[in-house]
């Protein structure tokens, strides 16, 4: 995989990991080191365990020692085993911890982030391996305590054993380390072959996911069934699974390659080791006890070193995934997000734009050109055009989640980009066609908190964005969950009924400027007049931007104006577009004739 | 269902067994491999005990140079030949691992792709299908977790033959009479050895159950809090929530009180398996593997009696240590196993709930014939309709009968049965009560794909694939790529089509391929009117064809609708009154019932009409400019 040098190495991220943990759950890296200490333990009583009695059943020693030692050595081996097992079931949770820990920083980073920001491929891509490497317990955040914990216990052992084996030849000990490091060369290749290849391999998953998601799709069941695509879906699924298995087959190729090395590493190593002890037998009248001991030594000592350079392989591979976790956290922020100058008091606010232009990364025109606009205190203005004329991006801009690439935006003459954004954003409601409503209350979802809930405000805005009678049929009423995805019990709503949830959502915020994009596109006729009849109401004393196809809603608003191309083509009130008999009036006309036509009778 | 009490070892092997027979069936090659790879694998350990035991006794012995090399020519070479052909047979079972494991998802997709819409679209069975997902990922357990209990279960049982056929001669060898420790020879002491520790397997295996039993219990906690973790740790970022995340902060107020929320509840520190683990769970874990330890401990006292008595050299004594710790640790194994396997089971209950959903819908054999001339006439004879599990009529007594070539527009308020009708009409449901004609037959008798074949459908929330455009056109891989062409060109694409990069072979978005194009909604509902097309049947229905498009694409969409229909029959859900116009006839839909029939005119007469107040709704703000 061809990517840049991650931007912290392995000892940085380490460091950053430990300084997590050591922030929230210090008992993370207690667990570690006690992990590690006792599993070297263990493995130093076993190891002496069984050459140790031998000798005495050679020896022909007194039966109290025999079973004495045995004893002895029973109760040390069920000690550290015990406090080994227990360790193991208990360090779950302070991990998991820590990880939720990164799970909300990505979160936060990912949500607030400069909105503009969310529009980048980079970043988008940043964020998917971020999250990839924090959603399980088996990924690099969560991981990195077990390969750290391997490491020291690895390198504990081979210190120790180190120790046992100095009085044997340095060559032996040499050869030992030097057939470890061949066999690591070999399976390093295997792994970055599948490190390489990894992209490959993730399109396959993604492809298959992809199927999944569609086939099993309750929704998509419906065109599935209509259109007989069972044939199609299959077709493709099969299509990418032989591909996938022929890239598996070419991966176990490869790793069988590495496993028959390591076989006969193994056992050249096992053989020299077998001859080297048999000399000293039969030479140095080394003891049957402690050939088995220098044999086991030399086999145990042999997974220290492996185990040392796997874990550090495996180290490096996460520390890249946690590089990429930083890096995202670390992407810049173009948004002032602190400090900033004080919103002005006054209300309602009078929004300009100056000489706006916006173009989109990588576009090759503006989708905003040169464009002038106030929006005057408590006025009411419509926004209207064609599909793709940057009615959207405009609003955007206004609301400051995006900035112009040229021009200003200035709110009562201050440039918005000297606020503080998130405090810019507290003074605008909204309605996108883009939304989120979360798995939460309906009552949380108005309020857009957990606690402190207004319910007679609740109640106030369902009753006008008409969702009363809705709510009432519902057992738990406003306390009843909206969508399935986390309570199983949740209400689905339909589509006019989500709008009207947005509608009250945005009431209850009751923000100075209110934002509404095509609320009504899913609702029937009478629930669409209902909402503009309501519509004064609901922005008495605000600044109002209304967005929408539907133009008789913008004769309810003070001006009109269109946009085309990038800029402002006509503005002006309803009559006045109509009496100009621009494009405005043709639009108008398009969308009134079959009404009017009704009329003639 | 996990909850409830255990399964009966007859029912668990039963399910077992059915789940085992699926995967055979898909790939016999894996269970030989297997059984290749685990009987090579559980010969290794053996070779080395009982040669090295070999070495051992000759080290301990003459000390013959030649004995010695050629015991260790023999186990490095065994276990060099050994190492091989299990690594081979290793790299068979994971290639049949890569073809088997996807296949999983694969039932339930297949599932999912052939079960009766009616029982798709049910509560019950989506909560069924995503707690087995659920399961699947949070303990791996189900029809996969079968399999994969397969080869350990295997491997368990071989090890403990292995150590029985190793260890047979430890109880038969006696201690020379005369020996202090004679009392080893009488008959008893085999037997009481074994039972004891026996015992001290089983209650080892038994604390570990105690210990796994604790995570069963907390499969509802921790797929709820998966859940969590899902949602407002990933589902929540989601880049069409971006707008409303900020200017609503949701992170700040309402995901993050949730996730934290989430750690008491799912695995943090003060969760309740957090609490178990440091408690009973944790203990009975430690203890069971503390346990394991005193079994070697035994087995080392007993065979080193007898060692020290004198009926075997101290080769052996490795050799019978060796195998007898084996033959425990590989009964307990086989324990554990089997106790996995009846957890198991109960998830598995689930799963065959699940893939034995019949397909209950009758469907006769009836064909529809494909008529040249599309003369087909379908009525609605007091048809009423409830869905499952519910007790709310969705529509009531509907009669309604409407010719080949007509136009139909069906008008009504948000939840007046619109879409049901729909749905009924195409057989995605069956009535409740009454029937449904076609050409004067009940259109149950027909064979189901044939009558779902006269109908092509634009659902209001119609989903486009993330593949070719013009496979998306056709709905399957190899199709006349000219027929997809002018459906384009009809549905006015004509334009949009020779700007795609690779014309009919363009991906539409990108979540398959980076050069993927992404079209707007107006395109995306013109796309699915090319599609409509493409199936060129007799009935077509468009639900609510414009709610995202401009005045402008939306009158394009009317007037070339009109002429695309041709000798079709063409039915029209819509809330823009004006597409009426186009019908010759117009159902007015309120509450389940069909209020009103008739032409646009007709109706408009009607002052005290509901047509005429959906229209005055929305023309008054047209029509005013007439008068001022």
């Amino acid at each position: 995989m061809k990517q840049e040098k991650p931007k912290y190495n392995v000892f940085q991220n380490v460091a950053w990991m430990c300084g997590l943990a050591w922030k929230h759950r210090r008992r993370v890296l207690l667990f570690c080191a006690l992990a590690a200490l006792l599993e070297v333990l263990f493995n130093l009583v076993q190891l002496f365990l069984a050459p140790q009695i031998l000798t005495l059943v050679e020896k022909g020693a007194a039966l109290q020692t025999l079973l004495g030692t045995i004893l002895l050595f029973t109760a040390a081996l069920f000690t550290l085993r015990f406090a080994k097992g227990y360790l193991a079931e208990i360090d779950l949770s302070a991990r998991i911890d820590v990880r939720t820990v990164i799970i909300g920083l990505l979160g936060n980073k990912c949500n607030t982030t400069s909105y503009p920001n969310t529009l980048k491929p980079d970043f988008i891509k940043l964020r998917d391996v971020a999250h990839t490497a924090s959603e399980g317990n088996q990924e690099a955040t969560e991981l990195i305590w077990h390969t750290l914990t391997d490491l020291c216990k690895n390198v504990g052992g081979f210190a120790v054993y180190l120790t046992i084996l100095s009085h044997l030849d340095p060559v032996l000990l040499l050869v030992t380390i030097a057939t470890c490091l061949a066999g690591f060369w070999v399976s390093r290749r295997t792994s970055t072959w599948m490190y390489r290849h990894r992209e490959e391999e993730e399109t396959y998953y993604t492809r298959k996911r992809y199927v999944h998601r569609v086939a099993e799709s309750v929704p998509v069941a419906k065109d599935i069934r209509i259109f007989g695509l069972q044939d199609w879906i299959n077709d493709i699924y099969a299509s990418v699974h032989d591909a996938y298995l022929a890239f598996r087959l070419r991966a176990e190729k490869v790793k069988l390659l590495a496993e028959l090395t390591e076989a006969v590493l193994t056992m050249a190593r096992n053989g020299i080791a077998y001859v080297y002890l048999i000399q000293l037998a039969l030479h140095e009248n080394l003891s049957v006890g402690e050939f088995l001991l220098y044999f086991t030594a030399i086999s145990t000592f042999t997974q220290w070193v492996m185990g040392i350079l796997q874990s550090t392989l495996k180290l490096h591979t996460e520390s890249l995934d946690i590089s990429r976790v930083r890096e995202f956290l670390d992407y810049p922020e173009p948004f002032r997000f602190s400090g900033g100058a004080a919103l002005p008091e006054s209300r309602p606010y009078e929004l300009k734009l100056e000489n706006v232009s916006f173009r989109y990364d990588g576009a090759e025109a503006d989708t905003i050109h040169h464009l002038n606009l106030t929006i005057h205190p408590g006025e009411k203005l419509a926004i209207v055009g064609l599909n793709g004329a940057g009615k959207t991006t405009l609003v955007k801009l206004l609301c400051g989640l995006l900035d112009p690439t040229e021009g200003r935006v200035l709110l009562n003459g201050i440039d918005v980009r000297l606020f503080n954004r998130q405090e810019y954003y507290e003074l605008f409601s909204a309605v996108f066609q883009e939304f989120s409503i979360l798995n939460v209350t309906i009552a949380e979802n108005i309020a857009q908190c957990a606690q402190d809930i207004d319910d007679a405000r609740v109640q106030a805005c369902l009753d006008q964005a008409g969702l009363t009678q809705a709510v009432a049929q519902l057992p738990q009423g406003v306390k009843t969950y909206v969508g399935r995805e986390v309570f199983l019990d949740g209400v689905l709503f339909s589509g006019g009924e989500t709008q009207r949830l947005m509608l009250a959502r945005a009431l209850y915020k009751d923000s100075p400027i209110l934002v509404l994009d095509e609320p009504t596109a899913a609702l029937d006729p009478l629930a669409e007049n209902d909402i503009y009849l309501k519509y004064n109401d609901m922005t008495r004393g605000k600044t109002a931007l209304f967005i929408s196809h539907r133009l008789a809603s913008t004769r309810f608003c003070d001006r009109i104006i269109l946009l085309s191309d990038g800029g402002i083509a006509e503005e002006g009130t309803h009559e006045s577009l109509l009496a100009d008999g621009g494009a405005y009036a043709q639009l108008f006309e398009v969308q009134s004739r079959y009404y009017r036509e009704g009329k003639d009778f | 269902m996990e909850e409830k009490s255990k399964l009966t070892w007859r029912r668990t092997w039963q399910l077992t067994l059915r789940a085992w027979r699926i995967w055979w069936k898909r790939c016999p090659g894996y269970f030989a491999a297997v059984v290749l790879r685990d009987a090579i694998q559980a010969l290794g350990p053996y070779v080395t005990i009982y040669l090295s035991a070999r070495l051992i006794n000759e080290l301990a012995g003459s000390r013959d140079p030649q004995a010695l090399l050629w015991w260790v020519g023999w186990q490095l070479g065994t276990l060099a030949f050994l190492t091989l052909a299990g690594g081979l047979c290793t790299r068979w079972v994971n290639y049949c691992e890569d073809t088997l494991y996807p296949l999983n998802r694969r039932i339930y997709m297949d599932k999912m792709l052939d079960m009766d819409y009616a029982d798709l679209d049910r509560q019950a069975v989506y909560e069924l299908y995503s707690k087995l997902m659920q399961s699947q990922n949070f303990i791996g357990l189900g029809v996969r977790g079968a399999l994969e209990r397969f080869s350990p279960l295997l491997q368990a049982v071989l090890q403990t033959l292995g150590g029985v056929a190793l260890s047979i001669s430890l109880f038969l060898l006696p201690v020379p009479t005369g020996s202090s420790l004679a009392f080893l020879n009488h008959w008893l002491a085999a037997p009481l050895t074994l039972l004891l520790l026996l015992l001290l397997t089983l209650s080892a295996s038994a604390s570990n159950s105690y210990s796994q039993s604790f995570f069963a219990r907390y499969v509802e906690e921790g797929r709820a809090g998966n859940r969590y973790f899902g949602f407002y740790g990933y589902t929540c970022q989601e880049r069409s929530r971006a707008l409303d995340m900020r200017l609503y902060r949701q992170q700040e107020h309402v995901c993050s009180p949730y996730m934290n929320q989430d750690i008491d509840l799912g695995f943090g520190p003060r969760s309740k398996i957090a609490r178990w683990a440091r408690g009973p769970m944790g203990l009975s874990a430690a203890l069971s593997q503390g346990l394991n330890v005193v079994l070697t401990g035994l087995i080392y006292g007993f065979v080193c009696l007898k060692a020290w008595g004198g009926a075997f050299g101290v080769g052996s004594v490795t050799q019978y240590v060796g195998a007898i710790t084996k033959l425990f640790l590989g009964l307990s194994d086989v324990l554990s196993i089997l106790s996995e396997i009846r957890i198991n089971a109960a998830f598995l209950e689930d799963s065959f709930r699940f893939l034995d959903i019949p397909n209950a819908m009758y469907q006769g054999s009836l064909t529809t014939e494909k008529r040249s001339d599309r003369q087909y006439e379908v009525e609605f004879r007091d048809v009423s309709f409830r869905y499952p599990d519910t007790d709310q009529w969705a529509l009531r007594h509907v009669n309604l009968r409407f010719r080949v070539g007509s136009r139909l527009a069906v008008v009504g308020q948000n939840g007046s049965g619109k879409t049901t009708f729909i749905k009924l009409l195409c057989r995605l449901y069956d009535p409740t009560e009454g029937e449904i004609l076609l050409n004067g037959i009940d259109i149950r008798k027909y064979r189901y794909d044939d009558y779902i074949g006269i109908f092509s459908v634009v659902f209001q929330d119609f989903k486009l694939f993330s593949l070719p455009l013009g496979e998306n056109i056709a709905g399957r891989k190899d199709y006349d790529r000219q027929q997809a062409e002018s459906c384009l060109h009809q549905a006015g694409l004509q334009e949009r089509l020779s700007s795609m990069p690779r014309g009919l072979d363009t991906f539409l978005y990108k979540d398959l391929d980076q050069s993927g194009v992404d079209v707007s909604g107006g395109e995306a509902q013109k796309l699915a009117i090319a599609r409509a097309l493409y199936k060129d049947a007799p009935f077509i229905i468009l639900d609510e064809p414009t709610a995202a498009l401009d005045p402008i694409a939306e009158a394009d969409i009317y007037s070339r609708f009109n002429d695309i229909a041709g000798d079709r029959t063409a039915i029209y859900i819509s809330h823009r009154l004006s597409s009426c116009k186009f019908c010759d006839e117009i159902a007015v839909f309120d509450q389940g019932h069909i209020v009103q029939r008739g032409s646009h005119e007709a109706l408009l007469h009607d002052a005290s009409g509901l047509y005429r107040q959906l229209w005055d709704a929305q023309a008054q703000y047209y029509v005013n400019r007439q008068t001022t």
